[in-house]
């Protein structure tokens, strides 16, 4: 299950933020809505789970219709 | 005379989420407009002016008023060195700015539409949202 760590320090006020369980790209949609409600980052990494990129596996079935001659 | 600091390192991007945290932290009257002037406690004015402000007929007999400036990311506190030292007891930017993040947690549980666990370590506070 996708989960996002947010640690607060009480003392000064600092939030840093963790993104777990989404491989790849898909993890920025969380990102930009964090980036939204707080602004640009001091400090940003992607971690390794990030560059996991998810497999793609397409699928396409062709539909074969017999025509009355 | 208490100078004023600013501190543009404080960023509070949202607007709502500042105003609702102030109002949380019992500061709920906000004047809003271009270049408001900032008065000191004796009602003397100060060169510095703010987009948010808060009067300090609503903070404290000897507080100034509490302003907070736009800049191209967000809203940044402009508070007097007294106020900064006195204001909820010397924590008041340290307790706005956990009192927003935990509203940028909500926000970001309520949109990503999950649950919220929150563990307690020393004088870090964990809020793990799962979606």
């Amino acid at each position: 299950m996708p989960e996002v760590e947010f640690t607060i320090d009480t003392q000064t006020g600092e939030l840093r933020m963790h993104i777990h369980g989404i491989a790849g790209p898909a993890c920025d949609d969380v990102a930009r809505l964090v980036k939204e409600l707080t602004g640009e980052p001091g400090h940003e990494e992607a971690t390794a789970e990030y560059r996991l990129r998810p497999s793609i596996h397409a699928r396409t079935s062709t539909r074969i219709q017999s025509r009355g001659t | 005379m208490s100078r004023y600091l600013a501190y543009p390192e404080i960023v509070f991007r949202d607007r709502e989420l500042m105003l609702a945290a102030l109002a949380q932290l019992g500061f709920a009257q906000v004047e809003e407009g271009e270049d408001l002037p900032l008065f000191g406690y004796h009602g003397d004015r100060r060169v510095e002016t703010a987009a948010l402000v808060v009067r300090r007929q609503h903070i404290g007999r000897w507080s100034n008023d509490l302003g907070f400036a736009r800049s191209a990311q967000g809203y940044y506190p402009i508070v007097s060195d007294y106020d900064r030292e006195t204001l909820l007891g010397g924590t008041f930017l340290s307790r706005l700015r956990v009192t927003y993040a935990e509203r940028v947690v909500e926000t970001v549980r309520t949109r990503l539409r999950g649950t919220v666990q929150r563990a307690t370590e020393g004088s870090v506070v964990k809020l793990r949202v799962r979606y």
